[in-house]
């Protein structure tokens, strides 16, 4: 692991130590927008037992009347995101587990811990840990309330998960009821495009894959969110579709513009399958 | 672009010169002394009049220039310093750089950094890039620089590198200048320059580190930088460097994303102005926020007044990913420009590059879609003739030829033109129009098609090979001498063309349709020795070993079999494909079955299957080889081999051989097996059937075909076929002949149906006839004489005077006699005597016919010698039927005649004759006797 790295997840872990020191500290937000500033003591069944400080005997509140916790929190998001470009996602989410390991008996009521969990739904995405991503997107979809860029990311990663792990039905149901499946064209959003894209590779649909996730590519080309998991999609639904020449074109540009990054290195995979795929061709048809 | 838009200027500090006193403005300098002159020169720059003071700083200099001790050198040092900068601010640039010059070649130079930037200014200004170059690195290579200094010093040292057109050098010090610039307008500057000289230096991998960087700010927005990526795209794409040209063309945002971005741009900036300049701010500044408007609103104005280009960008960049094989990307592009306006020019050009993407990515409905859309509504548009191309092609690429026929009416709308591509390519349609309709085997408007091209497209590609095509359909319509000249016509003019050796053949095969058959043999002659490796060489040895077989043996030429059968073995030896050698393989065989040399055909057989294997026509030779057993007496063994064939090859309808050997199994049943043995093979059949379940239907109907006709069940068993209405296609020509001749009596609205799918789908089948016969029957029935004549026609055209044709000659003496076409009617009744193999019923038949005519014609006598003939001559046919008829009509005739006695012997000649007293007809006799 590079130095920089194993200080930050140090630095990361520091930080979680603190907090693990229970109780929590927080604000409450109830019903009716009040708040009350404490300390968490403990969770019992349906039971919060909170600490005002004011009074010396803690006082327990019903959970389902707290709309929202905020905790105390001091991780530093930036430094997470940069961590996690370096690419050493099972450190990372072990480490935000081990952080937020001590708001789990809290789990169930909405906190300001949405963006955390956020980033380890993304990381279990991203590791391929498709069930811990729906899990925590489901969670995120259900806690982020007016947040609406935070529950239209969780609905993402849920269809991106879904996709990934081969429920496509799911995936169908879910998109239709969200209007990500309606009238996709060239002006749609490139983000409904590339998992309207997914789908349809994943039922088998590789014309009307190409179809979408070429739209992407060819009218999102300045969105660097997309445009990077698109095209590597796209070499991979050339390859599915024997159009290997087009593939290869395409993992070239991903080698080109894309260097240090997930596509690239799943470029290189594909790459390397590309070749062994024209290999077996030519075997073919020399035989 | 002035200095002074891209370099900060630098704040204006007064001469600290402690100790001297002001004096007025205006004194003689040349008379001042020096204290006076400062004072005077400072006093001037105090008020910022640079021009009052310059008189006085000359003067200075001009003094202290030749002093030598410390104090003296840095008095003038400073001096030029001011000189230099009180000239820059008059204006007087190259004034002022001559002072810098001679500062910079004195001591001290506390001054010297700052001297460097303003001599680097100075030349940037009157554009002199080595020198500004050779300044601003003299500045880099001061120590102990200060920020300012380094970035004007990059600033300046990257804009004159870039002037200088040194691309790669400009590259880092314009980076570090846009890393340190503090306005982002200067940084944008740089970060532009640096874009065109990274594609300038073909830099890829670093320009699109750079672009992405760019991307994530508004610097996207910025009109000069798009501008310079989409004349970079364009210069790389006309240089066919597609990956790049395609990766700086999408980097280039639309029109109106730049306006209204630089619109608003434009407005913050002016509205920020305003309300700085109302609270008020130096006029050095409004003039640089102002430049910067100005600028924005310039490049705003290139910007509005370049024509339309982002049609033209999609248009290219569809074309560069439709070429780099990312077809799916071109075609959205193309799709977006085909559905914006498919009427202009640039939407058709659109649609016809979407249609040639959707073929690629084997989208060929949404391909054909379009391509109809296009020619409903424009017929005679641009692209017609090249969409029609496309659809025509795919069409004949994927054997549809019905498709490509059906564009005919497409086609013909199309106008002439006087261009020469649009005329190769009218070419090119008439070529593939004519080879769907050859395909189709509409030979004639093939050959129209085909003479299209040689009237009117000399210049095409195709002209050649039109005529000899042209040749080949002239041919199929049996048009041999017209084939012949085209044929002949292209050998002349192609001695090593590509069909110039298949001219040369199809001479000979023309020759003898036209039966040349002498001058045809030396055509195959001199092809087999000309072209003795050629393709068709195969089929020359067979064509010219059917005319030796063809031959009558004389004295002078008595084995001309021989050479026929040896021609039949090189056609073998010398065939390419399995097709030329079974030809020419089993027309030997029936050489050999003339000659009655049945081992030399097991041999021949042996040997072809020996040669091709798999590939050849097993049961064809099987066929062969059992014919040959059966005459050799070796009957089991022939009749288990046939069994065996057709199991095995029974559930392919292509093999015909079993339908043959079927045949011929009947026949030696009925000629050589004793009825147990017929049973027998008949329940081995039937077995063989019932093993197989439903699996292999088309076996399992050839197996219940031939049982039927083991059976004598043949005609009950097509009923059966027809009741359970099997279909055709499951059904081979055995099957097929058996529902003709069954449907003729319990289905004979089913007989066009059945015949018409029995000629197209076995139009070389031996048993073809039945399916003509059913339709006759037909029509003879309905009365439609003059059909029934075309039907005859075209059968004996197939099948000639065969054994079993008869009745197509007897059907056209009756309808001829129908007709009252007598003199016909007789002729073809006596067709019917002159041929040996119709001998017996047949020729009864067509005595009693003959009568008939005679009868009609009132020639009585004439027409009684006939019936005369026909009880004294065919009484042991079909057990009397037609010596009984012949007697009737006889004594009938008598009776008109009025010889009433010669009538009533007749009628007891014919209740005394053994072959005729227990007919049913005898009845009749009898009852005439008793009325006469």
């Amino acid at each position: 692991m590079k130095n920089f790295l194993r200080i930050g997840l140090v630095l990361v872990l520091m930080v979680a130590s603190k907090v693990e020191a229970a109780p929590l500290s927080a604000e409450l937000v109830m019903s009716g927008g009040r708040t009350w500033r404490g300390t968490l003591l403990k969770r019992d069944g349906e039971w919060v037992e909170f600490s005002t400080g004011v009074s010396a005997r803690p006082i327990r509140l019903g959970a389902s009347t707290i709309e929202k916790i905020n905790y105390d929190v001091e991780l530093n998001l930036d430094r997470l995101l940069e961590l996690k470009e370096n690419r050493e996602f099972d450190q990372l989410i072990s480490s935000l587990n081990e952080v937020l390991k001590p708001f789990e008996p809290y789990g169930d009521i909405p906190s300001n811990l949405t963006r955390y969990r956020a980033l380890l739904m993304e990381l279990y995405f991203l590791t391929e840990e498709f069930d811990q991503t729906l899990t925590y997107a489901k969670q995120i979809e259900a806690d982020a309330g007016d947040d609406g860029e935070a529950v239209e990311n969780a609905q993402t990663y849920q269809a991106l998960a879904l996709i990934e792990s081969g429920r496509s039905d799911e995936a169908d149901a879910l998109m239709s009821r969200l209007g990500w499946l309606d009238d996709l064209g060239e002006d749609s959003d490139p983000k409904q495009l590339f998992l309207g894209a997914k789908l349809m590779s994943v039922k088998k649909d590789f014309n009307r894959a190409m179809e979408l996730v070429a739209y992407v590519i060819a009218f999102n080309s300045q969105n660097t969110e997309w445009m990077q998991p698109a095209e590597l999609f796209c070499a991979e639904v050339y390859t599915e579709l024997g159009m290997y020449e087009s593939a290869e074109e395409v993992i070239r540009q991903i080698e080109l513009l894309y260097p240090n990054t997930p596509e690239y290195d799943k470029s290189i995979i594909l790459k390397e399958k590309v070749m062994e795929m024209r290999a077996l061709q030519a075997l073919e048809q020399n035989s | 672009m002035g200095l002074r838009s891209l370099v900060l200027g630098f704040s204006i500090a007064l001469i600290g010169m402690h100790g001297w006193v002001p004096v007025a403005v205006g004194q003689d300098v040349s008379t001042a002394g020096i204290t006076d002159l400062f004072a005077q020169a400072n006093l001037a720059l105090q008020r910022g009049d640079y021009q009052a003071a310059i008189p006085a700083l000359e003067e200075v200099v001009k003094r202290t220039a030749g002093i030598e001790h410390v104090e003296g050198k840095q008095t003038c040092q400073t001096c030029r310093f001011q000189l230099a900068r009180a000239y820059y601010q008059v204006g007087s640039t190259a004034a002022g750089l001559e002072v810098i010059e001679a500062y910079l070649e004195s001591e001290p130079r506390n001054k010297e950094a700052l001297m460097l930037r303003m001599q680097a200014q100075g030349y940037f200004e009157t554009e002199e890039w080595e020198k500004v170059q050779t300044a601003a690195e003299r500045l880099l290579g001061l120590v102990k620089l200060t920020s300012e200094d380094t970035y004007n010093g990059n600033l300046l040292l990257g804009q004159a590198l870039f002037r200088l057109e040194r691309w790669s050098e400009c590259l880092d010090p314009l980076g570090v200048a846009a890393k340190s610039a503090t306005d982002e307008r200067t940084r944008n500057l740089c970060n532009i320059m640096s874009v065109r000289a990274l594609v300038e230096a073909e830099n890829w991998s670093r320009l699109f580190g750079l672009v992405p960087q760019l991307y994530r700010t508004d610097a996207k927005y910025d009109i000069t930088l798009n501008l310079t990526l989409m004349r970079a795209g364009k210069a790389r794409y006309e240089a066919e460097d597609y990956l790049n040209a395609l990766l700086l063309y999408r980097m280039v945002l639309p029109r109106n994303s730049l306006l209204d971005f630089t619109d608003k741009k434009i407005a913050g900036l002016q509205q920020k102005l305003d309300a700085d300049k109302r609270v008020g701010i130096q006029s050095s500044a409004v003039a640089t926020r102002q430049a910067e408007i100005d600028g924005l609103v310039e490049s705003k104005s290139v910007l509005v007044d370049l024509p339309a280009y982002e049609d033209e960008v999609t248009f290219r960049i569809g074309q560069i990913y439709a070429e780099i094989k990312r077809y799916w990307e071109g075609f959205v592009l193309f799709d977006k420009l085909y559905r914006q306006d498919r009427s202009s020019e640039i939407g058709e050009a659109a649609m016809l590059q979407s249609v040639l993407v959707l073929y690629d990515v084997k989208e060929i409905a949404r391909a054909e879609e379009r391509i109809v859309t296009y020619l409903n509504e424009q017929p005679d548009g641009q692209y017609a003739r090249t969409l029609l191309s496309l659809k025509m092609r795919d069409n004949l690429v994927k054997q549809e030829f019905g498709d490509v026929v059906a564009m005919k009416s497409n086609m013909d709308m199309i106008p002439e033109s006087s261009d020469l591509d649009e005329n190769a390519l009218q070419a090119d349609l008439h070529y593939m129009m004519a080879f769907g309709l050859f395909q189709n085997r509409d030979y004639a408007d093939a050959e129209a098609e085909f003479s299209a091209i040689l009237s009117g497209f000399e210049n095409s590609i195709h002209f050649n090979d039109a005529r000899y095509y042209r040749g080949m359909t002239r041919m199929l319509q049996a048009k041999y001498a017209e084939a012949l000249s085209d044929f002949e016509g292209y050998r002349e003019l192609n001695s090593s063309g590509e069909h110039t050796a298949a001219a040369l053949f199809r001479m000979g095969v023309c020759r003898f349709g036209l039966e040349e058959i002498d001058a045809a043999e030396a055509f195959f002659s001199e092809f087999i020795a000309t072209y003795p490796e050629d393709i068709l060489v195969s089929e020359a040895y067979s064509m010219r070993g059917d005319i030796e077989a063809s031959k009558q043996s004389t004295v002078e030429d008595p084995n001309p079999l021989d050479r026929a059968v040896a021609d039949y073995r090189k056609g073998i030896n010398t065939a390419t494909a399995p097709l030329q050698s079974s030809y020419a393989a089993f027309q030997a065989a029936k050489v050999y079955k003339l000659e009655g040399r049945w081992e030399d055909i097991i041999e021949l057989m042996n040997y072809y299957l020996d040669r091709w294997e798999e590939l050849a026509n097993i049961s064809e030779a099987t066929f062969w080889l059992g014919q040959a057993q059966i005459e050799m007496g070796e009957i089991d063994e022939a009749v288990d081999a046939y069994v065996n064939t057709i199991e095995r090859f029974g559930n392919d309808l292509q093999q015909e051989g079993v339908d043959k050997i079927i045949l011929e199994l009947k026949r030696v049943a009925e000629r050589l097996m004793e009825n147990e043995e017929i049973e027998f093979l008949a329940d081995r059949v039937r077995s063989m059937g019932e093993d197989l379940g439903s699996s292999q239907p088309v076996l399992q109907l050839r197996l219940r075909s031939l049982e039927s006709m083991l059976n004598g069940t043949q005609l009950a068993f097509g009923k059966i076929l027809i009741e359970d209405g099997v279909a055709l296609a499951e059904l081979s020509p055995v099957g097929l002949a058996l529902v003709c001749d069954a449907a003729v009596e319990s289905a004979p609205e089913k007989v066009t149906e059945i015949s018409s799918y029995f000629m197209a789908s076995y139009e070389e089948s031996e048993l073809l006839w039945k399916a003509y016969r059913a339709r006759a029957v037909l029509l003879q029935q309905a009365g439609s004489l003059d059909e029934l004549m075309g039907v005859i026609e075209e059968a004996q055209g197939l099948f000639g005077a065969d054994p079993y044709m008869d009745w197509a000659q007897l059907m056209k003496a009756e309808a001829q006699a129908e007709m009252a076409d007598y003199e016909g009617a007789e002729e073809s009744y006596n067709m019917i005597l002159g041929v040996a193999e119709w001998r017996g019923a047949t020729y009864a038949k067509a005595m009693i016919g003959l009568g008939n005519c005679r009868l009609q014609q009132d020639e009585l006598e004439k027409a009684h010698s006939f019936f005369q003939r026909v009880y004294l001559l065919f009484k042991g046919y079909d057990d009397g039927l037609w010596a009984a008829k012949g007697y009737l009509a006889a004594a009938q005739t008598l009776e008109t005649l009025g010889r009433e006695d010669e009538a009533r012997s007749t009628l007891q000649a014919m209740l005394d004759d053994s072959y005729t007293q227990s007919h049913r007809l005898a009845s009749e006799a009898r009852e005439r006797l008793e009325r006469l």
